[in-house]
């Protein structure tokens, strides 16, 4: 056997050890939002993973549609996804829609019968903490109602939220209204309005150079 | 006629079936006592008495000069502290009971051989993975089965040997903490022994003694007919057992109740740290014996005892059936570091109050296990906290009422195949004629226009128009201009039920985006059921 024969199989090997070795697998770097449009605005072509995203958009803007997306290219890496619904909104059949497998979709409802008392902003972000921080999904979307909280409280939940992504290598989707009272400790933060001629219309914050785009999903096609 | 010991060890072996199986004899020295003790803190001064005397006694209290056979009252005039505990052989029985459960992970059956022994099938140790080849593997089951002894809290004496009786004679006499005789070599092993260990019918032992057999050895020299002919048919089976001739199998003891383990509390405990050591404690034993039925836990139940009276019970549902104490102590730390008691805390029991068969790989998700660690650990954290409904997995159902499109189903855990349900005679019901089931287009068609929300209970909206013409939808006490809108769809059905009849639009309203419009059939009102956000 040559000598170049024999580096090129121990370079392979190395190249595999290294992969397998790599862990967490897929914690550095982002996770593509499922819509190269939307890729395309974002600084690092997608959601940045172990920090938190946020969508800020009206209640019929498609937030939710984008979220589920980049869920959805979550478990096409095959990873997992969690929805943290504390408003016990969200339709399945729309993901499935989008072709994502829910079997892989955790939906966490918090009910009346959960040990908080049932509500579902105060549960939700305790279970998104947890979700996040678990090290087991790579993506986990927020949408928890938050009206009775004080923007000061409402804000270290938040900080909690980030930090949580930051250990468990999670991207974080915080499914935000616009006008929420404060500041989100967010690595990115996308303006979600609904298009003139369906679709959705994505605006990156100002700050971090604003730039529009035009969304055209599988579920909101006219 | 002394017999000559040459020529009786000349003896023909038997040969063939039945041969004494291979068993792990697994003796527990003062079971009493060191059930006393396991279940206290500490190493109190602790005798057990029985009809006012000294049994055993923990080194504390032998240190302080108290012996077995004492009087109580010498005792307690020995060691001022002493705390008597009654013998209680039906405790003795259930600690038995449980350690025989906990053992069943080593080996295929265990018998439980009172008053203080366990008896384990050893004849698939070589089975074991990383088995020595020396040995068949023997040794290391022994030391796995001391191992799950000191795990349940109770130190022991392993042998292992051909046939139950020299086996357990070897454990409770050998004097080491493990001994292994290797096929054809048990006679060898007891011979050593006293006559005491083969645990001979009353009056025996005394017989054979009075006629200078004594110990194992001398009584195995003895042909058998000779003793028969004496000592009768007893005389000839302790011969034989002498001898290591022990055919008799093993009797499995099947365990039948849910497991449950105490632990009281040195003293009244007020706080967490304390009652988290004794959970730690309670949760390796239940686990273990969980483990060793191949069941995992789906319900704990840990009860607190109140000082002085009560109780306060805390219920964790698990999200999946497991038996690793790892994962339930993490649930057992956030209930108790949360809880506010009444009162102090005197003792802990812990149970496993629903159990079901733990599955081989604990979840599908072909990841890497500490992945699957953490989404155990995580889901059993929600599951506790939130309750067992509030984690699913949506999974498409063949309905045309859109609310009851999906249902919730459990999250990774391995589906079981569907069970065609069947008629009367047997046959079994063609699924098409169950649930009217939409194809595979009209599924697909249909969601591509369901919405990401859907409201519950839908909220009535309404219509502004001019001439005919709608112009806008009043919603939450405001008027929204109707920028566009595509229908109807038509949704009706389940008219065995709850009919329903509906006409769905999709209304893009300026200013908040598309929605989800219903006119309902029944009352003919407009409702809006889902955002498209």
């Amino acid at each position: 056997m040559g000598v170049e024969s024999q580096r090129a199989i121990i370079e392979d090997l190395r190249d595999r050890i290294r992969r397998i070795e790599r862990r967490p697998a897929r914690r550095e770097g982002f996770l593509p939002s499922g819509r190269p449009e939307v890729d395309a605005l974002l600084p690092g072509g997608g959601f940045p993973r172990g920090a938190l995203a946020d969508l800020a958009g009206g209640p019929a803007s498609g937030k939710t549609l984008l979220a589920l997306a980049a869920i959805g290219s979550a478990v096409a890496e095959g990873g997992l996804g969690a929805f943290v619904d504390g408003r016990g909104e969200l339709y399945p059949p729309a993901a499935q829609a989008l072709g994502l497998d829910l079997d892989r979709l955790l939906v966490v409802r918090p009910g009346p019968r959960s040990r908080g008392g049932g509500n579902g902003g105060q549960e939700g972000l305790w279970a998104a903490e947890a979700l996040l921080a678990s090290g087991a999904f790579a993506a986990v979307a927020v949408d928890v109602p938050v009206r009775g909280l004080l923007p000061a409280r409402l804000e270290a939940m938040l900080r909690r939220l980030a930090a949580a992504a930051e250990k468990g290598g999670a991207a974080g989707l915080w499914l935000g209204s616009p006008d929420l009272a404060c500041r989100v400790p967010a690595a990115v933060r996308l303006e979600v309005i609904p298009g003139e001629r369906g679709g959705v219309r994505v605006r990156r914050a100002p700050g971090l150079g604003a730039e529009g785009v035009r969304v055209t999903g599988a579920g909101h096609a006219a | 006629m002394p017999p000559d010991g040459a020529e009786t060890l000349a003896l023909p072996l038997p040969v063939g079936p039945p041969r004494a199986p291979r068993v792990l004899a697994l003796s527990l020295p003062a079971l009493s006592l060191q059930r006393a003790l396991r279940s206290r803190p500490g190493a109190p001064p602790l005798a057990v008495v029985h009809e006012g005397r000294v049994v055993a006694c923990a080194p504390a209290a032998r240190a302080a000069g108290v012996r077995p056979g004492d009087s109580l009252t010498q005792a307690r005039a020995a060691c001022a502290g002493l705390a008597a505990v009654p013998l209680d052989p039906a405790a003795d029985r259930a600690a038995l009971r449980a350690l025989a459960e906990a053992l069943l992970a080593l080996a295929p059956a265990v018998e439980i051989a009172l008053p203080d022994a366990l008896l384990l099938d050893a004849s698939a140790a070589h089975l074991a993975r990383g088995a020595d080849p020396e040995d068949g593997g023997e040794a290391a089951l022994a030391g796995r089965a001391l191992a799950v002894a000191a795990e349940m809290g109770y130190r022991g004496r392993a042998a292992v040997a051909s046939g139950k009786g020299p086996a357990r004679a070897l454990a409770r006499h050998g004097g080491e903490p493990i001994l292994r005789a290797a096929p054809g070599e048990t006679a060898r092993a007891l011979a050593a022994l006293p006559l005491s260990a083969l645990e001979l019918p009353p009056g025996m032992e005394e017989r054979l003694a009075a006629v200078g057999l004594d110990g194992v050895g001398a009584l195995a020299r003895l042909a058998p007919e000779s003793l028969a002919h004496r000592f009768g048919p007893e005389g000839a089976a302790a011969a034989r057992l002498a001898r290591g001739e022990d055919e008799r199998p093993l009797v499995p003891y099947v365990p039948e109740t849910l497991p449950e383990e105490a632990w009281d509390c040195d003293g009244a405990v007020e706080s967490a740290e304390p009652l988290l050591f004794g959970a730690k404690r309670l949760a390796d034993r239940v686990a273990a014996r969980l483990a060793g039925r191949g069941l995992g836990a789906t319900r704990l139940k840990l009860t607190l005892k109140l000082d002085p009276r009560g109780e306060e019970r805390l219920l964790l549902p698990l999200a999946r059936p497991t038996a690793a104490a790892a994962l339930w102590l993490v649930l057992l730390r956030e209930r108790l570091s949360g809880l506010r008691l009444p009162a102090a805390v005197t003792g802990l029991r812990l149970s496993a109050v629903e159990v079901a068969e733990a599955p081989p790989e604990q979840l599908s998700i072909g990841d890497r296990p500490e992945v699957a660690r953490a989404l155990e650990a995580v889901l059993s954290r929600l599951a506790a906290r939130l309750g067992e409904g509030a984690l699913f997995a949506a999974a498409p159902a063949d309905r045309h009422r859109p609310e009851a499109a999906y249902r919730a189903g459990p999250f990774l855990k391995e589906k079981a195949a569907p069970v065609p349900r069947r008629r009367k005679n047997g046959a079994p019901i063609p699924t098409s004629t169950l649930t009217p089931a939409l194809s595979r287009g009209e599924r697909e068609a249909e969601a591509r226009v369901r919405p990401t929300r859907l409201l519950s209970p839908p909220r009535p909206v309404v219509a502004e128009g001019e001439g005919g013409r709608l112009t806008a939808l009043r919603l939450g006490g405001r008027a929204w201009p109707v920028a566009a809108m595509a229908g109807p769809e038509r949704l009706a059905g389940e008219w065995w039920s709850e009919p329903f009849d509906r006409d769905y639009y999709r209304v893009r309203l300026e200013g908040l985006g598309d929605c989800w419009i219903y006119r309902d059939g029944a009352d003919g009102r407009l409702y809006l059921h889902g955002l498209f956000d």
